[in-house]
């Protein structure tokens, strides 16, 4: 039996909510697979229905091959880490860790070699006999990963549980997660509602919205080729332009940004945007770059209206001179040296992208994300 | 406490306060107590007697249960029954203040915690009289007992400790399961989940997370129930038999019927003295403080 996690046609309903809209979706063995998402998505539901904790309302999971229906949280292959790490205080840190195996019934001496070597890997040699309250945010972090480690689950599912941690810890987490992955070659399924996490750490990333996948794929694929809307919108910044599709040549089309005038994008192979469909342009801010008027391909001019430093890069907001659309511009060091006397409020701008970098999607019911709260907004289902 | 008192409600409030609290603990507990102590420690003599030669302190009055030989086995016996009684009660209120803290839905949790103090508004006596009914040889119990083929003839609920146990149980309830529950109450879940996660079954799961978790509840609870059962008069003298004594029922019987005051403060000191004990070791095996009692 191997970690491969299989869900098939799975739904959770509660009442007459539907948290998870029929699904099915394969994890391999030995992949560090994320779920990403808003608060309310439905991961953790995923989560909880592959460790044990719900049952499926229709549907199956698989782990390893096997059917998990009818077998308990205490007898799946699973091991969980929890948002809030769950360890129990009043133990020492040896107990923590040795609990699952005290429970599978291993001699107290196998038990206290199996949580030395745990406590090793996880770099927090000599800390065994201390308690939980006396560690830091990242040791107890440390501590939750070996306990879950000690009883050699075959699939690791974290549910956010470096969202605790500052800023600085979390990032070196990651980094370590990862590598303890790699070392350990289990399956580690990842909940987060980070998306630097779920690109920096993941093989592959499900991006969820409203109880359903919306795209499953690699972290370049997702963030450079975005299936639909939301996964634009959500994965990464973009600027969104309401279009009509004048010519599709292959993966390359022409578009009437109306008063925008021409513009240009790639679609997916498998697109079935044709000529004269409305289209959604995405182009990111960072694929926008100042450019001199007359220079080839679409140029979107814009006045400044607010500059913001940002340390290794700056950003733009535009008002868009034809449209009235907000523009979201965001320069690297190199290119906004250039400009350092030109980057104010008020002063007008033409910016270019290379077409390739900015992907067209159907523009129908597109999600957006709200300027205010930042927060996507969806309309309807894409 | 004086100044922060004052800053609150104003001197002379805080004032009346402060004086109430004082006459109260002074006055209505230590003085009495004190008083008791000084009786216990007397020979009961006529009034005219009283400051004569034979007046002073002694220990005889201490001594006489030790030499009563029917007095200390009721004495020892309402130890041990009390010490019942409280396992009992615990046995009883655990599953209970689980089921409240943690599995029933707040509406569930809320309509059996009414259920559970409704009797409570009618009086002790009553309801222990009720019991006496229930548990009677010819009561609605053996009645039902026998209809359903359980048993062949009625059972003499009231004639041994059994009486005395299940109305002790039923009268003390509450005192176990709050505790109990609250302590249960602020266990986080995930505790719970991560403990059947790592393979934990039920009993082990409470045995390690929720048990100790909730010691200092634990702790309460018995330490009330066993107080409680110690010092219990009406359900020994309704539900109990002449084998089933209490030592609270020889205390009244020193007082009222004896009118041998100092004997009977004498046995009352010893049972406070025993309920002290019992409490301080209670303590001590859970390892827990005052502190965590007074929560």
């Amino acid at each position: 039996m191997d970690g491969s996690v299989r869900l098939e046609e799975v739904v959770m309903r509660f009442g007459d909510f539907t948290a998870i809209d029929r699904t099915t979706l394969e994890i391999g063995s030995g992949e560090f697979f994320s779920f990403l998402g808003p608060s309310g998505c439905g991961k953790t539901t995923l989560l909880n229905m592959i460790s044990g904790f719900l049952t499926p309302s229709e549907g199956q999971v698989l782990i390893g091959g096997e059917p998990m229906a009818g077998v308990p949280v205490n007898r799946r292959p699973t091991a969980m880490i929890f948002q809030n790490l769950a360890l129990f205080p009043l133990m020492t840190v040896y107990e923590n860790i040795e609990f699952g195996l005290e429970v599978r019934g291993v001699d107290r001496k196998a038990r206290r070699e199996a949580s030395e070597r745990l406590l090793a890997l996880v770099a927090l040699e000599g800390s065994g006999p201390k308690r939980i309250g006396e560690l830091s945010g990242g040791q107890k972090q440390r501590v939750a990963i070996a306990r879950a480690l000690a009883v050699e689950p075959r699939v690791l599912l974290l549910d956010e549980p470096l969202s605790a941690l500052d800023l600085k810890l979390r990032q070196h987490m990651r980094a370590e997660l990862k590598a303890i992955q790699r070392k350990t070659g289990i399956t580690f399924i990842y909940i987060t509602h980070d998306q630097g996490e779920a690109l920096t750490m993941s093989d592959r990333v499900a991006v969820m919205s409203a109880g359903r996948i919306q795209q499953v794929a690699d972290p370049v694929t997702l963030y450079r080729s975005p299936a639909t809307g939301f996964v634009a919108a959500f994965v990464g910044e973009n600027n969104r332009l309401r279009t009509t599709l004048i010519e599709r040549q292959a993966e390359r089309v022409r578009l009437d940004g109306g008063a925008l005038g021409e513009l240009a994008g790639r679609v997916a192979a498998a697109s079935r945007l044709a000529r004269g469909d409305p289209a959604a342009l995405y182009i990111r801010p960072e694929h926008l770059r100042p450019v001199e008027e007359g220079s080839a391909g679409p140029i979107l001019a814009a006045t400044l209206e607010a500059v913001h430093f940002e340390g290794a890069w700056v950003v733009l907001e535009a008002r868009l001179d034809a449209s009235g659309e907000l523009l979201r511009v965001q320069l690297g060091h190199e290119v906004s040296r250039q400009y350092t006397d030109a980057l104010v409020a008020g002063r007008r701008m033409r910016f270019g992208y290379d077409p390739d970098d900015a992907v067209v999607l159907p523009a129908d019911g597109s999600p957006r994300v709200d300027e205010a709260t930042g927060e996507v907004v969806e309309a309807g289902h894409v | 406490m004086f100044r922060q008192l004052a800053a609150r409600f104003g001197g002379p409030l805080a004032m009346a306060i402060l004086g109430l609290l004082g006459i109260w603990l002074i006055v209505m507990v230590t003085l009495p107590q004190l008083q008791m102590i000084d009786y216990s420690l007397r020979p009961n003599l006529l009034p005219a007697q009283r400051g004569g030669p034979q007046d002073g302190w002694t220990l005889t009055n201490y001594a006489t249960l030790f030499a009563n030989d029917i007095h200390r086995a009721i004495f020892f016996k309402t130890l041990w029954s009390s010490v019942l009684v409280t396992l009992l009660t615990l046995a009883v209120s655990y599953p209970l203040a689980w089921y409240l803290a943690k599995v029933a839905t707040p509406r569930q949790a809320a309509l059996c915690i009414l259920l559970l103090i409704i009797p409570f508004w009618i009086n002790e006596i009553l309801r222990t009289y009720s019991w006496f009914i229930i548990l009677a040889f010819r009561g609605p119990l053996n009645e039902v007992l026998m209809m359903l083929g359980l048993i062949d003839r009625p059972i003499r609920f009231l004639s041994g400790d059994a009486g005395v146990m299940v109305g002790m149980v039923y009268a003390y309830i509450l005192f176990m399961v709050f505790p109990v529950y609250n302590a249960i109450e602020s266990l986080d879940d995930n505790q719970v989940r991560a403990a059947r996660d790592l393979g934990a079954g039920t009993l082990r799961t409470h045995r390690r997370i929720v048990i100790p978790h909730a010691k200092p509840g634990i702790a309460t609870g018995c330490i009330m129930t066993f107080m409680l059962a110690a010092g219990s008069y009406a359900v020994p003298a309704l539900l109990g038999s002449p084998g089933s004594r209490w030592f609270t029922q020889i205390i009244y019987n020193w007082f009222f019927e004896g009118g041998n005051w100092n004997q009977g403060a004498a046995y009352a000191f010893l049972l406070l003295v025993l309920c002290i004990g019992f409490m301080s070791l209670v303590m001590k095996v859970f390892k827990v403080g005052l502190g965590d009692i007074a929560k």
